[in-house]
């Protein structure tokens, strides 16, 4: 695959290295920081990469079982972010051809829209289930901008195993 | 979203997802715990010393007032007995831990260490030093989950502490004030008074502080007041707290059907028994 934002080929991807990266995205999840509503959702930002870049190997399927799993951990209505991590997914995997050959800051500004849905969906779906909208909780839109800003972070670490040179001179390093 | 909504058909699925979780979560807590256990490991001499010193006090304070309480406990069954009322029900406490509180937009809840093995029941208040916490929502086989006061809907019936006005306390939502709701405008509240859980539901024991009126806004032309409390346990305080085994004999059981005879069941009088006997 070309990464458009060298020009050039990288290396194939390791899928060993994509499931320790969800693991670990999802660990973050699972650490005890309290109820912040601006607290980064690790793990959406892991899926919606792999789905951008490698959606051979992260497809709705992996979302929806991982969304089940976070739905568990926060006492959630079981689906709500299986559903909504899927519907990401779906919208991202559509997505990818156009995104991967944006600059990495405007890739950030596109997925805006998709971490915003991430983020108010279980507000909107307790709105329609009980009628009453929860104007305080759409603080976490913040969240979403938390999570459009560390885009580039996680593109540099995420495809930071792909961009390693192919031989490596040891006798002359670069 | 739905099935899960309604019908609480989904469970099986949700307790098997939080058997595998829930090792994840502990290894994940284990960095914060080493930070606390760190930090107060090094808590200086003079802290402790002090800390020491309050806490002499504080017991003290406290043993006299148990005797006391012992002693007026005894007088209060005796009197109670005297009257033919309905004796009060012990009930069993179960220290347990806060282990976190998940992330979640519109309700405040927490998990506990302990669950269904350790005799916890769907709906058993928690409580801290100060007052009522919670009741539990949902029950695993070695956790909990908790839904606090401020929970939408979350209502415990309270009984003025000052004149024993019977009512119910509401939670409105994460981040608002509770609400003392159903009450005329005329009702003798004042800010300050203190709440206490009344007993008559069944599921609180009663005499537990719940909350503390903080604002009152009465409008005449509704007849209608619209008073404010704040809760008077802090959650994020301690990481400890009580849950209360408490189950009142005086509710309404589930019928049982196919009761198995036991032997003290056969001595007893009944009217089937006799029955039993003469058709023999």
């Amino acid at each position: 695959m070309i990464d458009f934002q060298s020009g050039y080929i990288l290396r194939p991807v390791n899928p060993a290295f994509i499931y320790f990266s969800l693991f670990c995205a999802l660990l973050l999840n699972l650490l005890p920081i309290g109820n912040y509503s601006w607290a980064p959702d690790w793990l959406i930002l892991c899926i919606v990469f792999w789905n951008i870049h490698q959606h051979r190997y992260v497809d709705v399927v992996w979302a929806f079982i991982l969304g089940l799993i976070m739905d568990v951990h926060n006492s959630d209505l079981l689906g709500l972010h299986a559903f909504s991590y899927s519907l990401v997914a779906y919208i991202a995997i559509s997505w990818h051809r156009r995104i991967v050959a944006l600059t990495v800051l405007s890739q950030a500004l596109h997925l805006i829209p998709i971490f915003l849905l991430v983020s108010l969906f279980p507000v909107l779906a307790h709105w329609m289930l009980s009628g009453e909208l929860y104007w305080w909780a759409l603080t976490g839109s913040i969240q979403a901008l938390i999570e459009a800003a560390l885009w580039p972070f996680a593109t540099r670490i995420l495809l930071a195993p792909q961009r390693r040179p192919i031989d490596v001179d040891y006798n002359r390093p670069l | 979203m739905l099935i899960d909504f309604r019908f609480k058909a989904l469970d099986p699925i949700r307790n098997y997802v939080n058997w595998i979780l829930r090792p994840l979560e502990y290894v994940m807590m284990a960095p914060r715990n080493a930070f606390e256990i760190t930090s107060e490991y090094f808590t200086t001499r003079s802290v402790l010393e002090k800390e020491n010193q309050a806490m002499k006090t504080r017991l003290a304070e406290l043993s006299l007032l148990a005797n006391q309480s012992e002693f007026l406990m005894i007088e209060n069954q005796n009197l109670r007995e005297l009257m033919a009322l309905q004796n009060q029900v012990p009930f069993k406490t179960l220290s347990v831990e806060i282990l976190f509180n998940p992330p979640n937009p519109i309700s405040q809840r927490i998990v506990i260490n302990r669950g269904s093995n350790d005799g916890l029941k769907l709906g058993n208040p928690i409580a801290n030093d100060a007052g009522i916490l919670g009741q539990v929502v949902r029950l695993y086989e070695r956790s909990a989950e908790v839904s606090l006061l401020e929970d939408r809907d979350f209502a415990v019936p309270v009984q003025v502490a000052r004149n024993g006005l019977r009512a119910a306390v509401f939670g409105v939502g994460r981040g608002n004030p509770l609400e003392l709701r159903y009450l005329p405008v005329a009702s003798d509240l004042e800010v300050g008074d203190i709440l206490l859980t009344s007993g008559i539901d069944g599921v609180y024991p009663p005499g537990f502080a719940v909350a503390v009126i903080s604002k009152i806004e009465r409008n005449a032309d509704k007849n209608s007041s619209n008073v404010f409390c704040e809760p008077i346990a802090a959650v994020n305080r301690y990481r400890q707290a009580l849950a209360l085994l408490y189950d009142p004999q005086f509710d309404a059981k589930a019928p049982v059907y196919n009761k198995p005879t036991t032997g003290t069941q056969n001595n007893t009088p009944g009217r089937r028994q006799t029955r039993a006997r003469g058709m023999q």
